[in-house]
């Protein structure tokens, strides 16, 4: 007997339909073949799904059969076909009719009951855009996909639930998304509670209102992590789209938890500097997506960025300012996005401790230029703001605590909501909406210098040897200072203040 | 360029160094060899770790004697050697480099451009050994006692207890020559070796106008603690917030928080004003610390 149940495979970001065509038939051997370029994962549900039937006190058929993952030229990866597989089998078995246009998606256990599968929204998704009606899926992944309006998503239990509803033995109700996140997060870190430190929370508002990368270099212990962490909690809340962008990005990456909805909270990824090229920047004979896509619209932290191999760093040249990267492998080609905020921390040398107030620097002055030249100047040259974060006094400085640094990231937040509407205003003719996207062109028609603004930045492109490109990124800063004051014209005081931030390496 | 090797029995060979013991029996040496370049000479040390103290009082003292015509003998290292011969060739001045290594190595090889520069402003390059021998431990000292030998006088600007430069100041007394040394901050390391160099009778510096007197006693008494006129004019139309600023940093010098908390001014405020006054000329940025130009 034959039977087809719809499911879906994905390559990269994208879905692709794939038809599980059951045949059993009492000819031959028994025997369980899969057939359709099946990877080790699939291979093996083999068994998954023969103990899973057996166990929920099924007959396992005693016949010859042959499943086919159509298209068959389409490489098929994960464990998701289980339960597609499971139920061609017992269609043919219980003689129950598959309902339509609905898709089956979920890892069986041997047990009978389903995993937690990733991929699940952008199954829903699939499923919404392609017309489907109904998705049976793992009752822990079912919230992810019940974000998904116009589709009944199923949330299934175990095997013998999904048999009973399908001979009509019993009813299911569609799941219906519980927003499990709350929607006001604390931030891991306040702005509010780090002390002293001013000039650096400056430049983190900077960079979060205007979307500029940031380089931060001081002493181990200044607070360089501490600021890095404290940035998602001042950058705008994830809009609706950017939400379920993330969140398919996770899902696919399987990065999101059981039971789980959308990600509200923008991504917050710190990988350690012994990261490989592939895992930074995504990669595989089956490409899958690397840290840069799983930081997409939230903070890329690398602290010690001297210490990442060249390698990995120079790869991120072109995402970095693309927003997205192509890999491209004999088998697919896939797209990964990587809009993401770039946040660098260094050491000023080797032993941490040049320009320390109380400790002594060992390095000698070759050392620490050597340290420095690690750096690529490709990679620097899309850094808008460059910073030094000064050692402090932390005990001196809780005795005078001042009123105007101890604004709430909440507040702070505010003020970059405000100062993102405005570049919003600006670009909206453009394909950009930052003032750290704007290119030449945009910079030479969108920002309006007056001629005293002109003057100080010839004044400084001479006395501080600035390049071109120097200059160009001087003006974007001072842009997005001009709309954090709500200013219509960049004034002197703003590059003046602009200045302050230019790389010094 | 010229080059060669005196012998010290050549009437060329320096007599200050040829009346010291252990004066090598020859030297090798780069550039224009003149007498005239002998004639009066300062020997310039300290450690290679200078603070930015270090850095700014050498460059202050140095280019005042060495506009003077006085010749800056030093020993080529990273840290105080290297921030006198720039010092001393910045103002046109006369310098003679010793190395601790062949003639025709340059050590460290980082710091070429001042050995070109040194060569090009009609400097000396020395050394008592040929070739491309590489440095080693022991040529260190020993090519202290060329400088100390040189000079009629030893100015040592930081020092740690230990440090090399104490070497020289050591041969500098043995030969019963002038020590001068400057005085430090009693809670940096390189402060230690000058303290206790002026607690054993050195020479103690607060400004150029004692070694110059030292070596032309006839001249006018010369102050230059002194502002100058030219810039005392930049003083006129500060701000109220500028001059706080000048204010602040002639006592200590100071990031950009340190400011903003002094001033009670919030961050990009502060970095505002030090940025037009690093424009205008009036302050200057090294390491993470502001200082006032004229220092």
């Amino acid at each position: 007997m034959f039977k087809k149940v719809n499911s879906a495979a994905y390559s990269g970001l994208k879905s692709i339909g794939i038809d599980v065509e059951i045949n059993t038939t009492k000819k031959g051997l028994s025997e369980f073949n899969i057939v359709g370029l099946p990877s080790k994962a699939v291979d093996e549900s083999e068994e998954r799904v023969k103990n899973a039937i057996i166990n929920s006190n099924i007959d396992f058929p005693e016949k010859r059969i042959t499943v086919n993952l159509a298209p068959a030229d389409v490489p098929k990866e994960g464990s998701f076909y289980d339960l597609p597989i499971a139920i061609g089998i017992l269609a043919s078995a219980l003689r129950f009719k598959i309902p339509e246009k609905s898709l089956f998606f979920g890892e069986l256990s041997l047990d009978g009951s389903l995993r937690h599968t990733k991929g699940a929204l952008p199954l829903a998704l699939f499923a919404q855009s392609e017309g489907y009606k109904n998705v049976f899926l793992p009752e822990e992944s079912a919230n992810e996909a019940a974000v998904i309006k116009g589709i009944n998503v199923y949330p299934v239990k175990n095997l013998d639930q999904i048999i009973d509803f399908l001979i009509n033995k019993r009813k299911l109700k569609p799941a219906e998304y519980q927003n499990r996140e709350r929607k006001e997060e604390e931030p891991e870190f306040d702005m509010s509670e780090i002390l002293g430190q001013e000039q650096t929370k400056r430049v983190a508002r900077i960079a979060a209102a205007g979307g500029h990368n940031l380089f931060m270099v001081g002493s181990p212990g200044s607070g360089k992590t501490m600021i890095a962490r404290s940035l998602p909690g001042i950058l705008p809340e994830l809009s609706d789209k950017e939400s379920l962008e993330v969140t398919k990005i996770y899902s696919i990456s399987g990065n999101t938890s059981p039971g789980s909805g959308l990600i509200r909270k923008r991504p917050f990824r710190a990988p350690h500097h012994g990261i490989s090229k592939v895992g930074l920047i995504g990669g595989g004979s089956r490409p899958k997506p690397g840290e840069i896509t799983l930081a997409h619209r939230g903070v890329l932290f690398l602290d010690e960025f001297n210490e990442f191999p060249r390698s990995a760093l120079e790869a991120m040249r072109q995402p970095l300012e693309d927003g997205g990267l192509t890999i491209s492998r004999s088998k697919q080609r896939v797209n990964y996005p990587s809009e993401f905020m770039l946040v660098a921390s260094s050491n000023p040398c080797p032993c941490g401790y040049l320009n320390h107030p109380e400790k002594e620097c060992e390095c000698t002055p070759r050392q620490v230029s050597r340290y420095r030249k690690k750096i690529s100047g490709p990679i620097l040259d899309r850094i808008d703001l460059h910073v030094e974060v000064p050692s402090v006094d932390v005990e001196k400085l809780k005795k005078e605590r001042r009123a105007n640094s101890n604004e709430k990231s909440k507040e702070i937040r505010k003020r970059v909501v405000k100062a993102r509407k405005r570049q919003a205003k600006r670009f909206k003719k453009e394909e950009i909406r930052t003032n750290a996207e704007m290119k030449n062109r945009h910079v030479k028609k969108y920002c309006q210098l007056s001629e005293k603004t002109e003057e100080i930045l010839s004044q400084a492109a001479s006395k501080f040897n600035i390049s071109a490109r120097g200059y160009f990124k001087m003006i974007k800063v001072s842009q997005t200072i001009a709309d954090l004051e709500d200013a219509d014209e960049i004034k002197a005081d703003h590059v003046a203040e602009a200045l302050q931030y230019r790389s010094k390496m | 360029m010229e080059k060669g090797k005196i012998k010290i029995d050549d009437k060329r060979y320096p007599k200050r160094l040829a009346n010291t013991k252990e004066a090598p029996e020859a030297l090798y040496y780069k550039g224009d060899w003149g007498q005239k370049i002998f004639d009066k000479c300062l020997a310039v040390v300290g450690s290679r770790r200078m603070t930015e103290y270090g850095r700014k009082i050498c460059t202050k003292l140095v280019s005042e004697v060495a506009a003077r015509g006085i010749t800056i003998v030093s020993g080529f290292m990273y840290g105080i050697d290297a921030t006198a011969h720039r010092a001393a060739v910045s103002v046109g001045g006369k310098t003679i480099a010793v190395m601790p290594c062949g003639i025709e190595k340059i050590h460290p090889g980082y710091q070429d451009d001042l050995y070109k520069k040194i060569l090009k402003k009609g400097g000396l390059i020395l050394s008592e050994m040929p070739g491309k021998k590489g440095p080693a431990k022991w040529t260190y000292p020993k090519r202290n006692r060329i400088v100390a030998g040189l000079s009629q006088a030893t100015l040592v600007v930081q020092a740690a207890e230990n440090s090399g430069s104490l070497i020289t100041a050591n041969f500098t007394k043995d030969f019963k020559r002038k020590l001068f040394a400057v005085p430090g901050p009693l809670t940096s390391k390189v402060s230690i070796g000058t303290a206790n160099l002026i607690k054993d009778g050195a020479d103690i510096v607060t400004c150029s106008g004692g070694i110059i007197k030292f070596f032309m006693p006839k001249q006018e008494d010369i102050d230059f603690s002194e502002t100058s006129g030219e810039q005392m004019e930049r003083y006129e139309n500060l701000s109220k917030k500028e001059r706080q600023v000048i204010e602040n940093l002639r006592t200590e010098s100071l990031g950009v928080d340190d400011i903003a908390r002094r001033l009670d001014l919030p961050a990009n405020k502060a970095g505002t004003i030090l940025s037009q006054m690093q424009l205008k000329g009036i302050i200057e940025k090294s390491g993470n610390k502001y200082y006032v130009s004229d220092f």
